[in-house]
């Protein structure tokens, strides 16, 4: 008997996934319940959503969210780009270092990584507050995104950037009108990455955000330490399709560059009607 | 060589990369508007010294000079010589138009003046109607005329060529090379050929020049490298070829040897100039001139024995084994009395087949 075939296995598939994603779905019933104390289902309502919406606290949280989101994957782009783009014409050993550096921040617990950003932040006599918070969630989400740069550069045909500057153009020009076009759409997958980590982050926003507003995780969690209400369902909900959303635009800009070069956009048009 | 009528001036140019010598002290003269390749085996040199022309490698010592210009400390796009890469490089977010059009718009030229020189270049490569196609639309042939366009609508002085045939198959290889052979006649610009193919060199080129080590062995038209190869090394890199081994017992007066061959005896033989009485040589004579014959007692004949027959169409190459000096191949245009696997023949050349080279310290 085929074992993929086996009642077994499919009761374990089905409870595995039950597992991961049965919370979800709790947060996003519960996100609808009348009952204000979740202990039962007590009937449907929207006004959660409404009161979530309209809370100064949960308005602020997710106000400071989005600037530190923007600002953070800029810089970790800025970051990400050039360091990028050195590496690729960088020596060996060179590179070897580079890719330590970029793999440790990966790879490092980021309660390490952040711990040591608040003494350093202390020592230097940095202010604790949104900027911290920005270069933190930089440090962090940059190797990611170059990781993603570099994926693309390993591709890219250095004999592109010669032909440019054979048929006359400066490195300047040769950059801006082939090696950033080109890299145009990991740019974009690797900024998305960037801004979703930043989006969802608890333990470097909460070491280094000291007396000012907090970013919207620290805003759900002390609400969850005073009490659970549905409120916090409906904040829940409203974060993880915006975190799907996001994710899903990461990927797919990331597979369409990945025929980018291979097929035009018209026969990509042609293949997603094929499908 | 004045400056008029030399296109590419290479003075004893060198390229070292770290410890390796990619390229040693070459003198080089490319003439205006001839087809010269240069050829040579894999890790000769030839590549770095078309990068090293189009600005990509800055040689470690010596003089670049094209059109008469130095260019030696010139960066390549202020350079007037365009390059057909060997993996084409074309810029897959731009359609073929786009593409042809980058030198043109790089140079800022009136938009009417690109608009026509494109149109003309796309015509000369037969690719109209396929303005609107991007690169990964098209085929590998004519990616490749979309390659020669863009280069060529620069009207560069020099156009380089590393090895643009490279990746098609045989057909497709045999009808560019005479596509290209026209467009170099109907452009007139210079084209400087790099590729390991010594038949494709000779069948397009006015002169080619064998480079092996980094180092250049001879240049010459065809016939002559083929005919009068200067060293071992070219005779067996330009053809395939039998090498008899021997001796210079004195010289004829200019290029006219008496030798002894081993195994053969005393010839008169034709040679590379200054070979010295008692030099050791090596003695070539190429399969189409050995003769041979099925008695094998003949005098002045090399016994041998027939070990393989492989029929080519037109000809055919016979593989042999001799006592006397070794493996021998022959090519016969198949005539009425064919040898066969195993038979006893004599072999024998003329005196003006034989060429004699130096050999290789």
């Amino acid at each position: 008997m085929n074992i993929r075939r086996h009642p077994i296995g499919a009761v374990l598939s089905a409870l595995v996934i039950a597992f991961l994603w049965l919370p979800l779905v709790v947060v996003f019933i519960g996100s609808f319940d009348t009952n204000s104390l979740l202990t039962s289902w007590t009937g449907a309502t929207g006004h959660w959503y409404s009161q979530a919406v309209n809370d100064p606290n949960v308005r602020a949280g997710f106000e400071t969210t989005l600037v530190i989101a923007v600002l953070s994957s800029l810089l970790s782009l800025a970051i990400a780009l050039t360091g990028a783009l050195w590496w690729r014409r960088a020596p060996g050993r060179a590179r070897l270092i580079y890719d330590g550096l970029v793999y440790s921040r990966i790879v490092v617990p980021e309660v390490v990584f952040a711990s040591a950003l608040f003494f350093l932040f202390l020592k230097l006599h940095f202010t604790l507050g949104l900027p911290a918070i920005v270069i933190g969630h930089a440090v962090l989400n940059s190797a990611y995104a170059t990781l993603i740069l570099q994926a693309r550069l390993i591709g890219l045909d250095p004999a592109l950037e010669e032909a440019a500057a054979d048929l006359g153009a400066t490195p300047w020009r040769a950059f801006r009108r082939v090696t950033l076009i080109a890299l145009m759409p990991a740019i974009i997958a690797a900024g998305l990455l960037a801004f979703t980590f930043s989006l969802d982050d608890v333990v470097t926003s909460y070491f280094l955000q000291g007396t000012s507003q907090s970013p919207l995780p620290i805003v759900l969690l002390g609400m969850i330490r005073f009490r659970i209400t549905p409120e916090i369902n409906a904040v829940g909900v409203f974060v993880m399709l915006l975190t799907v959303a996001l994710l899903s635009l990461a990927v797919t800009v990331l597979s369409t560059a990945g025929r980018l070069g291979r097929s035009s956009r018209r026969s990509r048009l042609v293949s997603l009607y094929e499908r | 060589m004045s400056s008029t009528t030399t296109a590419i001036t290479l003075d004893a140019v060198s390229k070292s990369f770290g410890e390796l010598v990619a390229v040693r002290e070459l003198d080089l003269d490319v003439r205006r508007g001839e087809f010269f390749s240069i050829i040579g085996p894999s890790g000769c040199g030839k590549t770095t010294t078309l990068r090293m022309v189009a600005g990509f490698e800055d040689p470690t010592s010596g003089t670049i000079l094209v059109g008469g210009r130095d260019v030696t400390r010139i960066r390549p796009y202020h350079r007037s010589v365009n390059t057909v890469f060997q993996s084409y490089a074309l810029f897959p977010h731009l359609d073929v138009w786009e593409n042809v059009a980058f030198g043109l718009r790089e140079a800022r030229r009136p938009r009417a003046e690109i608009a026509t020189r494109v149109q003309e270049a796309i015509k000369l490569v037969q690719l109209e109607g396929r303005e609107h196609s991007r690169p990964s639309q098209l085929s590998g042939g004519q990616q490749q005329r979309v390659a020669l366009a863009r280069a060529i609508v620069n009207r560069p002085d020099v156009l380089l060529l590393d090895e643009p045939l490279g990746a098609l198959d045989l057909k497709l290889r045999a009808e560019l090379q005479t596509q290209l052979k026209d467009l170099h006649r109907a452009v007139g610009i210079t084209f400087c050929y790099v590729t390991h193919d010594q038949g494709e060199a000779f069948s397009m080129s006015d002169r080619v020049a064998v480079m092996n080590a980094g180092v250049l062995e001879q240049v010459g038209a065809p016939e002559e490298v083929y005919r009068r190869p200067q060293t071992g090394f070219v005779a067996d890199f330009v053809g395939a070829s039998n090498r008899l081994r021997g001796r210079i017992l004195a010289a004829d007066g200019e290029g006219r040897y008496r030798a002894s061959i081993d195994g053969v005896g005393e010839r008169r033989v034709s040679g590379a100039g200054g070979l010295a009485q008692g030099a050791a040589v090596v003695v070539v004579v190429r399969p189409e001139d050995l003769e041979l014959s099925v008695t094998p007692a003949e005098p002045g004949g090399i016994a041998a024995t027939v070990v393989d027959v492989a029929f080519l169409g037109a000809q055919r190459t016979v593989r042999l084994e001799s006592p006397a000096v070794g493996a021998l191949v022959a090519s016969t245009s198949g005539g009425a009395r064919s040898v066969e696997r195993g038979s006893a023949v004599g072999v024998t050349f003329r005196d003006e087949h034989s060429w004699a080279v130096p050999v290789a310290v």
